[in-house]
């Protein structure tokens, strides 16, 4: 058997375990929508007993005690305030480490401490904090702090891998030119590093929208998605909460798509005229 | 090079100019006057301080001392959007976002000039430079010859004092180098801005430069016209680092006359003494041209020595034998590529030059 032979055998092998790999992950939420459709008596689990879309008006509809609106609203909220500033803190930390001030490299590993902390026990410290300092914990405030510790780590990676491969002598050239640093960032730098930054908007939101840990005793009374979803579970199992499951994952690709589809505009206006 | 009238402005003076980062000194004491309109080539090898002499001219760096003026003015602690300049670097540092015309119209933008000259002047110089048909393509579309031009025409939109090039063709295939070279020794001639290029390739340099400043470990080793640094150089690394010269080190063996004789472990050498005289027994050097040097008899004011030839490189207009000394180094001899060879591969010959051809250096063997 030839080499060209058994690689081709590797690649038959490898392929099947990627779509193994791709179906593991996808099946349960696939599940989960099939089962949001299922009819008014429906159960938790199939059969569906008939296809409607009771549980998404029942969402829609729902009763004080199971409203998902308004922690549906403040979790957006969170995450969009959790994007902007995630966004504009990694771009400028980003550009901070290109300088090499003093103390870059422990400033480094600090700010990544945010991705290895344990999210309850940060949670749950900063909660703590509040308390001492007299600040009740709120979704707006406490929740949104401790948001921002997880996400800019990741926002920041992005950044310095962007960065890492931005050519300075560009910007040098601008300098040159008689940009001033200012608009040489602004109209040169920055347009450059763009897909970078819609990468760390999109870390900055989609970590924020699904935050469990670190939002349970930051959150105070007025409660993020994930943690009305939870209480609800805790409460009754109903595909209610199938619908809100698939409705949030159609949110996020329609939010993914929106980036993907923008960095592929960019990278084409970058390459023709 | 004609002599500058004394009260002329200089396009660039540059009085101790001293640069170290951390341990490393870059730049240590270089000092340069640079009239109008003239090509100015910094020659030297990689890590030299050629570039980042060219940066503190630029203010891309900050020296740690000394004087830049540029056309009089002390710009010295001037960023770089304030200085007289536009700068080539070697991959050329478009602007992969915008379209030929956007940057190279960018300079002018940010002079603040109103829109319709603009578009106009880079009509203009889009024409110039041959590249009106890529106005409105991106960099990432053009080949390595167009990407030069819109680099050239970017710099040069602004008229600046000083052009700084920084190896400014040497992304280029060889094939295209000459040309370009040709047609930017003509632009410098026709637009009178300044150029100061800097390269490690001393075919560029010679070629170009109006005057060569040849730098070596932080420090000009010696400037002047080409043919001053190709003829006469005044160190063993001079000597050394353009080609075609055969390098001999010894100590003063006597004086006698206006000629220094050299002993070296190839014999006495006599070679006619420059500004100062050296002690005797003082460490020497001397270089001789390999076109000077040629087959001969022993003959009364020559120099000899006995070598085997080794192999002949043949290049069109010359021919070079390739000599073998005794030391581990070979020595170059140069003969008209027209005329028939004098010597051959395996060959032990005895080889000479007139005295007065000998190169005594100046500085301390480094």
């Amino acid at each position: 058997m030839g080499w060209r032979t058994r690689s081709r055998l590797t690649s038959w092998l490898l392929g099947t375990l990627t779509i193994g790999f791709l179906l593991y992950q996808w099946m349960p939420i696939a599940t989960l929508s099939l089962l949001s459709f299922s009819g008014p008596t429906g159960g938790t689990t199939f059969p569906m007993n008939g296809v409607s879309l009771h549980w998404y008006r029942e969402l829609w509809e729902a009763s004080i005690m199971s409203d998902f609106k308004p922690p549906l609203l403040r979790s957006a909220l969170l995450a969009l305030a959790c994007s902007v500033t995630t966004t504009i803190l990694a771009v400028t930390a980003a550009q901070a480490m290109r300088g090499r001030f003093r103390g870059h490299n422990a400033f480094f590993y600090l700010l990544l401490l945010g991705i290895m902390a344990p999210g309850l026990l940060v949670g749950f410290g900063v909660a703590l904090t509040a308390r001492l300092l007299g600040i009740e914990p709120a979704w707006d405030g406490t929740a949104f702090l401790v948001h921002v510790s997880w996400t800019l780590p990741f926002g920041f990676m992005t950044m310095l891998a962007i960065f890492n491969r931005f050519d300075a002598r560009i910007e040098e050239a601008a300098l040159t030119l008689g940009a001033t640093r200012w608009v040489a960032f602004r109209r040169i730098t920055l347009p450059i590093v763009l897909p970078g930054v819609i990468g760390a908007a999109l870390f900055g939101f989609s970590l924020s929208y699904d935050e469990f840990a670190r939002s349970l005793f930051t959150t105070g009374s007025d409660v993020t998605l994930p943690l009305a979803v939870m209480a609800q579970l805790d409460r009754q199992l109903t595909p209610e909460l199938y619908a809100i499951g698939t409705a949030t994952t159609v949110t996020s690709f329609v939010a993914i798509l929106a980036c993907t589809a923008s960095l592929a505009l960019i990278r084409r206006s970058m390459r023709r005229g | 090079m004609p002599e500058a009238p004394v009260l002329a402005q200089l396009d660039l003076e540059i009085r101790g100019l001293r640069k170290r980062y951390g341990g490393f000194v870059a730049v240590d004491g270089v000092s340069l006057k640079i009239a109008k309109g003239q090509f100015v080539c910094l020659l030297g090898p990689s890590g030299c301080g050629k570039t980042t002499t060219l940066r503190c001219i630029a203010g891309l760096e900050e020296p740690d001392d000394g004087d830049i003026l540029i056309g009089g003015r002390e710009v010295t602690g001037d960023p770089p959007w304030q200085r007289d300049i536009a700068m080539m670097f070697q991959d050329f540092a478009l602007f992969p976002h915008m379209t030929v015309g956007k940057q190279v119209g960018f300079g002018l933008e940010m002079l603040k000039r109103p829109k319709p000259e603009i578009t106009k002047r880079v009509t203009e110089v889009l024409r110039a430079f041959e590249i009106d048909r890529f106005a409105d393509r991106k960099p990432a579309s053009l080949s390595g010859g167009q990407r030069q031009r819109v680099a050239l025409a970017r710099a040069m939109i602004t008229e600046p004092r000083l052009l700084l090039l920084d190896e400014p063709i040497g992304a280029l295939d060889y094939a295209l180098r000459e040309a370009v070279m040709i047609e930017l020794k003509m632009l410098q001639r026709r637009s009178g801005i300044s150029f100061i290029w800097v390269t490690h390739d001393q075919n560029e340099a010679f070629s170009l430069g109006d005057h060569v400043v040849v730098m070596n470990h932080a420090r000009i080793e010696q400037q002047g016209t080409p043919e001053e640094i190709l003829q006469r150089p005044r160190s063993p690394f001079v000597a050394g680092f353009v080609q075609g010269n055969n390098v001999f080190h010894g100590n003063v063996a006597r004086i006698a006359g206006d000629a220094a004789l050299i002993a070296t472990p190839f014999g006495e050498f006599a070679v006619p003494l420059r500004d100062t005289v050296p002690l005797l027994g003082a460490i020497a050097s001397f270089s001789v041209r390999a076109e000077r040097l040629r087959p001969m008899p022993p003959e009364p004011g020559c120099n000899h020595l006995t070598l085997t030839c080794r192999t002949i490189e043949y290049f069109g207009s010359i021919r070079r034998y390739i000599l073998e000394r005794g030391d581990g180094e070979v020595m170059k001899l140069d003969q008209f590529g027209a005329e028939p060879a004098c010597l051959i591969p395996g060959e032990v010959a005895t080889v000479g030059w007139r005295a007065e051809d000998g190169v005594l250096h100046e500085g301390a063997p480094s």
